[in-house]
């Protein structure tokens, strides 16, 4: 049963990442992101990860993607006219081959034994559980995100208020 | 309600690191309250935490600790690595007074992003933990894009700023699936429990080599190695001055240092199978990046190609590793910052206002307008070219030997050959400045302001008197390193 | 003045160049001189009186080295800097702070209308400064620290006319040639250190002989470490010293002022790649391999540039070409092992062809600036001193007796005659031959410029034509005395049985090749007999002789032949000629002998070897270089997907060589 969702959410999460990349119109990639925030949240709850699949639900698929479409709206972004076509003859496609067929052979090669990390409790993924290490256990790295949101913040402001001047 | 164990911290390890981000929350509120005439001293503010970040660094010197849970490592090699990235942002906040009030930029931004990033950098060369290592080198990338695009009304710099992030973000994900893919075979992000593990553990050491392939990558475009090096010409070109001078510093340092920890600590029992990656990634770096560096006109892309050279012979020294390789890289970093960020300051000198002379061809006839200015940038490129007594040479020579004496003699021959190439067209900047028709006329009296006298003053003090009597700097460079 | 202060001597001339540099155009030209002299003038004193002392001591005690401060103290890395003294190092010192001081003094009268007066004279300061740092220093460091600075100060000096363009490329063509060899010269540097642990000449030198490492067979078909040490370190003289690959930017280097080519064109600093051979001379010994390279190089060189300087018009060009084959008899002798006869060569060389140079610059200053000898001659009547000096330093170059070169040349080609190096034969024959063509070109330059009419056709300089001041003649007459008396520090044991002063004082230093395991000595003629001695002197003297008359039949007997030679080439022709003429014999020589080499020396040595093959060499790596630079430069599209692609591709090479190799 586990395995069957696996296939059938991996299977999803790279066909809407393919048409998120190859559609043509904006909304329609955005949309497929959705999807994919979507499948990658059941494939987090199949690894216990509860509290991650529903972060990724409410955080990603909901409040980034909406800002993303908002974006899209106010911009009037449509369908780019008169643009070089998507598929780039068959360099790429034969470039895309062999970098997918040696990608396969290496992660094929790779032999995985045994579950070396394993569930430390039946606690595990719950919110309770992972406050507790992001607090104790993880408490610097936790620290360090915050700088980095901050920076990324400021960032973001002073690009955008030297844009404005 | 159950207790929850508090792990053993120690606030006093952080302490640079909080000085930093409280120097850069202090600068962003006092920008808001300060009239825009002062704003200058903002930049003093910056300067005076690098001053006690630098201090407390020292400090710590000789009293190796670990901390939070082990993720964190304060060690001599840390220490000095950290004195290298703040001499480099020392200098570009010195360099950037006279350049923000130039081109009318608001410095309470720009320096607390220089503070961010210079804190990403200590995070990553104290991580002593894959998160560690990866949200550092995330803190510092992300504040570099931004600052990267802060020129404004320069299509170049936002070109540049979109660039790197696009490229930044790809190598990111390329080093996070190597980490993850480490991790799965490890079970452990922590360094030295993955190299126990995979030390006893053989089984899943495929895993573990392709996990440690991609992290290889994403720092080898943070050092600019080639294949991995296609941003930095458009980046270096693009982005102010004064921040391409950080760029090509700080960030190198922190980036080796971590590829350091990582390689010759989690992946030591792999060394017989990175060493020949790394040897072709130092021969292609140093050789392409020359090649390329033969043909540029414009003096800033010419120095960016010159950087990816420098990292190729850095890598030389890392190829060779042990003691000797890894006190040769840590001096060799030392004083290439010196001479970069020296060198960058005349160009940010010579370029003025909206860096509109930024063409090799700008400096005919520098010699005799500027003959002191002249001077200093033959000394600076003297020792980028590694032409003894200068600095330069010394680090060449210690990077070389240290090849040698681990018997990578072709390695180090192909370095040397390297290193007469790169005379090309380092030679070829003096030529234009001594030997070629003076045109132009002498740079505006304003264009050199105290602060950034100082910059190249410190510039020529590490390029050539480190380079008469380098002994102690040698001696610190190699007590600093992790290998014994 | 005791030896202790022995670092005044190069620190002086230092002291002069930050004057000069830093003041000299605020001070005037008066204090200018007297900077520059000055502080040369008191380091050749306090030369000279140091090598009284260094002659005085017992000569088993004649090493004196003083640590002047530790260098570099960095884990097993130890460097000190100091000054080392000894019989080898003190004879340079004399001889570049003497004919240094001289050619100041002859540069005060020939640059003082230069505006860049002060420029040009702190240039040589620290010229003299890098090259006292070379030979004297105690480790290797410093003399390659000396050895890059000398070239920097050539590549200045070349292009201190920067803004002739000949001069600036000229100048950037010798310090890159230079760095080519220095790279070499770098990485024996760094192979000693890393076989030996030291880079100090006293603890390489004693432990070399005992270390096994050294001896030790690489993969390199099968060279021993020292070896390949040794060629390292040959590279690095070949291109400071002008040899065969790496000459052809001495020619070329003529386009900076005279009295600049008289000092470190041809006295000093392209002789401090024998300098270097000799120090190392315990290394070259243990490769026998290496030896037989430099011996080769030497000889080959030796020839090549006496045939290049053959026909060549211009007054320094031919002094240029002379230069380089004079270095080559100068490795010939290292070569053969003869060491002290290299070092003695150097010494003499250093006064006659320094006394040329001057001589060359003094007819140049007379003739307002003119360089081609088609536009001098007679000027034997208008500028007696320089004459007189000029011909002494010709007789001296040329190999007549009682002038210094004689007897170093004739010691060079007997240790060739008698040495172990395998093909010594060979290397003899190529030097003899090479010592006629010597003789033979450098007549033909005296007699060009000296005798005969004088044929420059501007009326002006005609009229012009006048001596030069004392300033620059005495410096002249010093150096053609020296010419004429520096032969007696080695006269040929053999015959006059008297000590070999220059031997037995560089003994200490400089260890004959193998001695002991060949149970014989060619060195200073120890084991030769007088019969055979002198019986090789008459053969070089007439060797000499008619170098010299051939010479002069061509160039002031019979001018209008040398003409005809000049005018016709071709084999018919020449047959043709040689039928109808009269003088026969010289038809002869013209069709069996000179023609050929007109036409070799022209054609295809000059023409097509320095031009085409070295030159084209040259410029071939470096337009290579950009070429390949250009394609490149192809990647830098400026588009994020293509830098995009090429990452992952990086990615993925990495990757398949990982699972497929590892």
């Amino acid at each position: 049963m586990e395995m069957a969702i696996f296939l059938v959410m991996g299977a999803l999460s790279v066909g809407f990442s393919l048409v998120m990349i190859l559609a043509r119109k904006p909304v329609t990639s955005a949309m497929s992101l959705v999807a994919v925030m979507f499948c990658l949240a059941v494939l987090f709850a199949l690894q216990s990860a509860h509290l991650i699949a529903i972060l990724q639900i409410l955080v990603y698929a909901g409040a980034i993607m909406v800002l993303f479409l908002f974006v899209i709206m106010l911009l009037n972004l449509r369908e780019k006219e008169g643009e070089e076509s998507h598929t780039k003859g068959y360099g790429q496609i034969f470039g895309g081959a062999i970098a997918f067929t040696i990608l396969i052979v290496a992660v094929g090669s790779t032999s995985m034994s045994g579950s070396p990390a394993g569930l430390s409790s039946d606690r595990f993924g719950t919110t309770a559980e992972v406050g507790k290490i992001l607090f104790t256990k993880y408490i610097l790295p936790f620290e360090i995100t915050s700088v980095l949101l901050l920076a990324a913040l400021v960032g973001a402001v002073a690009l955008v208020k030297l844009r404005m001047r | 309600m159950e207790m929850i164990p508090l792990p053993q911290i120690s606030v006093g390890a952080i302490a640079p690191e909080l000085t930093l981000v409280a120097a850069a929350m202090i600068i962003l509120m006092l920008e808001v309250f300060t009239i825009s005439k002062g704003r200058d001293n903002l930049a003093y503010v910056a300067l005076a935490a690098v001053g006690v970040a630098g201090y407390l660094v020292i400090e710590s010197l000789g009293s190796p600790m670990t901390t939070f849970s082990k993720m964190y490592v304060v060690d001599d090699f840390s220490g000095f690595i950290k004195l290298v990235c703040l001499l480099g942002a020392g200098m570009t906040i010195l360099m950037s007074v006279k350049y923000t009030r130039d081109e009318g930029i608001d410095g309470g931004e720009y320096y607390s992003l220089l503070l961010f990033a210079t804190t990403g950098m200590f995070f990553m060369v104290s991580g002593a933990d894959l998160i560690t290592i990866f949200l550092g080198l995330e803190t510092m990338s992300i504040s570099l894009y931004a600052l990267a695009g802060y020129a404004r009304g320069r299509l170049a710099s936002n070109e540049a700023s979109i660039k790197y992030f696009i490229l930044g973000a790809l190598s990111s994900a390329f080093m996070l699936y190597g980490m993850s893919m480490i991790y799965g075979a490890a079970g452990v992000t922590n360094l030295h429990e993955i190299a126990r593990i995979i030390g006893q553990n053989k089984e899943n050491i495929h895993l573990v080599m392709l996990g440690g392939g991609l992290v290889l990558i994403g720092f080898a475009f943070k050092i600019s190695a080639v294949p991995f090096h296609m941003w930095t010409p458009d980046v270096y070109q693009g982005a102010p001055t004064p921040i391409t001078a950080f760029m090509s510093a700080g960030p190198k340092a922190a980036a080796f240092a971590a590829f350091i920890r990582v390689f010759s600590d989690a992946l030591i029992s792999l060394q017989y199978q990175w060493w020949i990656i790394v040897w072709i990634l130092a021969v292609l770096t140093m050789t392409v990046g020359n090649l390329i560096a033969l043909s540029q006109e414009n003096i800033k892309r010419m120095f960016a190609y010159s950087s990816i050279a420098h990292a190729g012979y850095i890598l030389v020294g890392f190829t060779a590793g042990g003691k000797l390789g890894e006190s040769a890289m840590l001096f060799y970093l030392l004083i290439y910052t010196f001479m970069n960020i020296g060198a960058f300051a005349i160009v940010a000198i010579v370029g003025q206002q909206g860096e509109e002379r930024t063409s090799v061809s700008d400096f005919a006839g520098l010699g005799y307008r500027h003959p002191l200015l002249g001077l200093a940038m033959v000394a600076l490129l003297f020792s980028l070219a590694g032409i003894p007594p200068t600095a330069g040479f010394w680090g060449k020579y210690y990077l070389f030997t240290a090849a040698l004496d681990q018997g990578y003699v072709w390695l180090a021959i192909l370095a040397a050959l390297n290193s007469v190439i790169a005379v090309f067209y380092y030679l070829r900047v003096i030529v234009v400045m001594y030997m070629r028709e003076e045109k132009g006329e002498s740079l505006p009296q304003n264009a050199f302001p105290a602060s950034i006298v100082v910059v190249i003053l410190v510039a020529i003090y590490g390029s050539v008197l480190l380079g008469i009597t380098p002994g102690g700097y040698l001696a610190l460079a190699a007590s600093s390193s992790l290998a014994h | 003045m005791g030896l202790d202060n022995i670092w005044w001597v190069p620190i002086l001339p230092l002291i002069g160049a930050l004057m000069n540099g830093l003041f000299g155009y605020r001070m005037g030209k008066v204090w200018t001189t007297f900077w520059a002299l000055g502080t040369t003038g008191l380091s050749f004193a306090i030369a000279l009186l140091a090598f009284g002392n260094l002659v005085a001591m017992p000569a088993s005690e004649r090493v004196f080295e003083k640590v002047l401060f530790t260098w570099v103290q960095a884990g097993s890395f130890t460097a000190e800097a100091g000054i080392q003294i000894d019989p080898l190092s003190g004879l340079f010192m004399l001889i570049v702070t003497g004919v240094g001081f001289l050619i100041h003094v002859y540069s005060v009268g020939y640059m003082g209308e230069e505006d860049a007066y002060p420029r040009y004279f702190s240039y040589l300061n620290l010229f003299m400064f890098s090259m006292l740092l070379l030979v004297m220093g105690n480790n290797f460091l410093l003399m390659f620290i000396g050895w890059e600075g000398v070239g920097l100060c050539s590549y200045l000096l070349i292009g201190y006319y920067y803004k002739k363009d000949s001069a600036a490329d000229a100048g950037k063509k010798a310090f890159i040639m230079n760095r080519i060899g220095d790279f070499g010269f770098l990485l024996g540097i760094m192979w000693i250190f890393w076989t030996l642990g030291s880079i100090d000449y006293t603890t390489v030198f004693a432990a070399a002989p005992h270390s096994e490492e050294l001896m030790r067979h690489t993969r390199w078909g099968g060279l021993t470490v020292v070896t390949l040490i040794t060629l390292f370190l040959f590279v690095g003289a070949t291109g400071k010293s002008a040899q065969i690959p790496l000459y052809t930017w001495l020619p070329d280097a003529m386009e900076g002022p005279t009295p600049v080519s008289a000092l470190i064109h041809a006295a000093t600093m392209v002789t401090a790649g024998v300098y270097m051979v000799a120090r190392c001379n315990v290394l070259f010994n243990m490769a026998p391999v290496t030896m037989v390279v430099v011996a080769a190089v030497g000889a080959l060189t030796a020839i090549f540039a006496a045939t290049m300087g053959l026909f060549q018009n211009d007054i320094k060009r031919v002094l240029a070409y002379s230069t380089v084959s004079q270095l080559g008899y100068m490795f010939l002798a290292c070569g053969v092992g003869a060491y002290v006869a290299a070092v003695f060569h150097v010494m003499t060389h250093a006064f006659f062809k320094a006394c040329l140079f001057l001589g060359s610059g003094s007819v140049i200053h007379g003739m307002s600036g003119e360089q081609d000898m088609r536009q001098m001659g007679g000027l034997k009547e208008k500028m007696p001193h320089t004459h007189l000096t000029f011909l002494i330093s010709t007789l001296a170059i040329a190999g007549i007796p009682i002038f210094a070169g004689f007897f170093s040349k004739d010691e060079i080609l007997l240790s060739a005659f008698m040495g172990h190096t395998p093909g010594h034969i060979f290397y003899w024959l190529l030097a003899t031959i090479a010592a006629f063509v010597t003789a033979f070109y450098m007549f033909r330059l005296y007699y060009m410029t000296f005798t005969g009419e004088l044929r420059a056709e501007d009326h002006h300089v005609r009229d012009h034509v006048h001596e030069s001041p004392f300033v620059m003649t005495i410096p002249l007459m010093i150096l053609a005395f020296l010419a004429t008396v520096g032969g007696f520090l080695g006269l040929p044991t053999a015959l006059v049985h008297l000590p070999h002063v220059l031997s037995d004082f560089l003994a200490p230093v400089l260890n004959p090749v193998a001695a002991g395991a060949h149970g014989e000595v060619a060195e200073g003629g120890h084991h030769v007999s007088w019969q055979m001695e002198l019986g090789f002197m008459a053969f070089s003297v007439a060797v000499a002789t008619l170098g010299i008359f051939t010479a002069r039949y061509f160039y002031k007997v019979k001018p209008e032949a040398a003409e005809e030679l000049a005018r016709k080439e071709g084999l018919v022709h020449t047959i043709y000629v040689t039928v109808q003429n009269k003088y026969y014999v010289d038809e002869i020589y013209d069709y069996l002998f000179t023609n050929p080499i007109v036409v070799f020396s022209r054609k295809a040595l000059w023409k097509f070897f320095d031009v085409k093959i070295v030159d084209g060499t040259v410029n071939g790596v470096a337009n290579w270089t950009m070429g390949i630079s250009g394609v490149f430069r192809q990647t830098e599209t400026g588009r994020v997907r293509n830098y995009a692609t090429v990452m992952a591709a990086g990615c993925l090479v990495l990757i398949w060589a990982w699972i497929m190799y590892l």
